[in-house]
């Protein structure tokens, strides 16, 4: 029944997108505007191909990747260690609560000249701010998900003798899992953010370098071959790696707290 | 609470009545050693205790079961955590849950039973541990009246499998003489203490719905009855 509904779904969007596109032909046939502002979908296909061939698109997907992965990978380790040290010691969180809220509310992309001046015009630079502007969600996360654990769940683990390691592993952990996943795809949706307005101001080959390229060059089938390019990415990793994730919690913890 | 002061022998079901507020669940949890801010002295086999151990199980008013769980691995938590090999915990666990009559339910998850049966795991994964008491906190309450009726037999007859200490609150004058070996009487709060002690002498197994049930139940309502009202007040 469910897998009926979802291939009516599936064929429903396959409709709209194709509808999408003969409309948007179908403007540009008008010729409303010139092609240097709205090519037609065909070029940007062409652009697409192109750019695949000559490996440029692909050198750029893996160099936006690396970095995503680098600084997005550090802020989930430093971001739950200091997450847990928030949670571990009242004092520290007392103290620097706030602060850290301030850190993760200001946009991301205002670390940029600070990274500049620190590292130059260097890796270093893009993967800082990526960092800068995700890993103190993923604190924030880490430390609410701790301190709303259920005492009841805590009280039946102490009661059957679970103590330190067994504790954290058999009890704290799973019964947190559910939210550690929403605030780590939160915070992976802040790293992507941060890093595609990192690539745009500092040219350095990555997705947003391409996008910018496209604008030097008056290029538009390119600039719109990159977005559709950084909306796949997008989609895969919401969809397809934190989606499933979310299924099986879903599946497991059956939306009980 | 003030001036508590009573003895549970060993296998013996006593059950708790009071009204709300009196005290009965910091109670449970002071004998669990869960709770610490009290003043006066928990004695188990005569010997002081004021930690929490897995001599003494509390069965939670919503049960705590792990919902990331399946059932075995809930009654096997226990086991897991002093380190059992897997076989042992199998064994255990398989015991148990034929016990509580949830064999064909070992590999469901837990939001996929119904609460009678989720009542079943709580119990298993109590018994597991092989503890000496259980210590049960309302946790029939959220039931319908079938699905509980169903349970006062089960505990009753698992109680005489297993001979354990069973202490049991309740908020319910019935439930507690069908269980109770004694059921004790709370008055209200502040400063609730022990108002009167019932033994019950019925032979077992108890039905709820049983005329000799009611004579019993009767002089227990009139001690609890302006309890009830004074905490109302």
């Amino acid at each position: 029944m469910d897998n009926r509904i979802g291939h009516v779904g599936l064929i429903k969007q396959v409709i709209f997108y194709i509808a999408l596109l003969l409309l948007w032909q179908f403007i540009v046939a008008l010729k409303i505007w010139p092609e240097y502002l709205l090519p037609a979908p065909i070029s940007i296909g062409k652009t697409l191909l192109c750019g695949f061939s000559d490996h440029s698109f692909t050198i750029g997907i893996f160099t936006s990747l690396k970095r995503l992965c680098l600084g997005y990978g550090v802020s989930i380790i430093f971001g739950s260690i200091l997450g847990v040290i928030l949670f571990r010691y009242r004092t520290i969180n007392d103290i620097m609560g706030r602060f850290i809220l301030s850190l993760q509310t200001m946009p991301s992309i205002c670390w940029f000249p600070l990274a500049l001046l620190w590292f130059g015009l260097s890796e270093l630079s893009i993967i800082f701010v990526v960092i800068a502007g995700s890993l103190f969600s993923i604190t924030m996360t880490v430390n609410s998900s701790l301190r709303n654990m259920s005492p009841i769940i805590l009280n039946v683990g102490r009661n059957f003798g679970a103590k330190k390691l067994n504790m954290l592993a058999w009890v704290m952990l799973p019964s947190v899992a559910p939210s550690l996943v929403m605030g780590f795809k939160q915070g992976w949706s802040f790293a992507w953010r941060s890093l595609m307005a990192g690539e745009l101001i500092f040219n350095s080959l990555g997705l947003g370098f391409l996008l910018n390229m496209g604008r030097e060059l008056n290029d538009m089938s390119r600039v719109i071959a990159v977005m559709f390019i950084i909306a796949a990415i997008s989609i895969l990793f919401d969809k397809l790696v934190f989606g499933r994730i979310e299924k099986f919690i879903q599946f497991r913890w059956g939306g009980i707290k | 609470m003030s001036d508590l002061n009573f003895e549970i022998k060993r296998g013996e079901f006593m059950c708790i009545v009071g009204p709300s507020g009196c005290g009965k669940t910091t109670l449970l949890n002071i004998m669990a050693g869960l709770d610490n801010h009290y003043y006066g002295s928990v004695l188990y086999t005569g010997e002081r205790t004021r930690k929490v151990n897995s001599d003494r199980i509390l069965i939670f008013q919503d049960l705590g079961l792990f919902p990331w769980l399946t059932v075995r691995q809930n009654v096997e938590f226990g086991l897991r955590v002093r380190g059992m090999s897997k076989s042992g915990r199998g064994k255990i666990s398989r015991k148990y849950l034929e016990m509580v009559k949830l064999g064909k339910f070992s590999d469901y998850f837990i939001h996929e039973l119904s609460g009678g049966m989720r009542q079943r795991v709580a119990l298993a994964r109590a018994l597991a541990v092989e503890s000496d008491i259980l210590l049960m906190d309302e946790p029939f309450s959220f039931l319908d009246a079938q699905t509980r009726d169903t349970l006062y037999e089960e505990l009753q007859r698992i109680w005489a499998i297993t001979r354990k200490t069973i202490i049991f609150v309740s908020h319910n004058v019935r439930e507690a003489v069908c269980l109770g070996d004694r059921v004790l009487v709370f008055s209200a709060s502040p400063n609730s203490k022990i108002k009167a002690v019932f033994k019950i002498d019925l032979p077992r197994p108890r039905l709820i719905e049983s005329e000799g049930l009611m004579s019993e139940v009767r002089p227990i309502m009139e001690a609890l009855k302006p309890e009830i009202g004074r905490s109302h007040g």
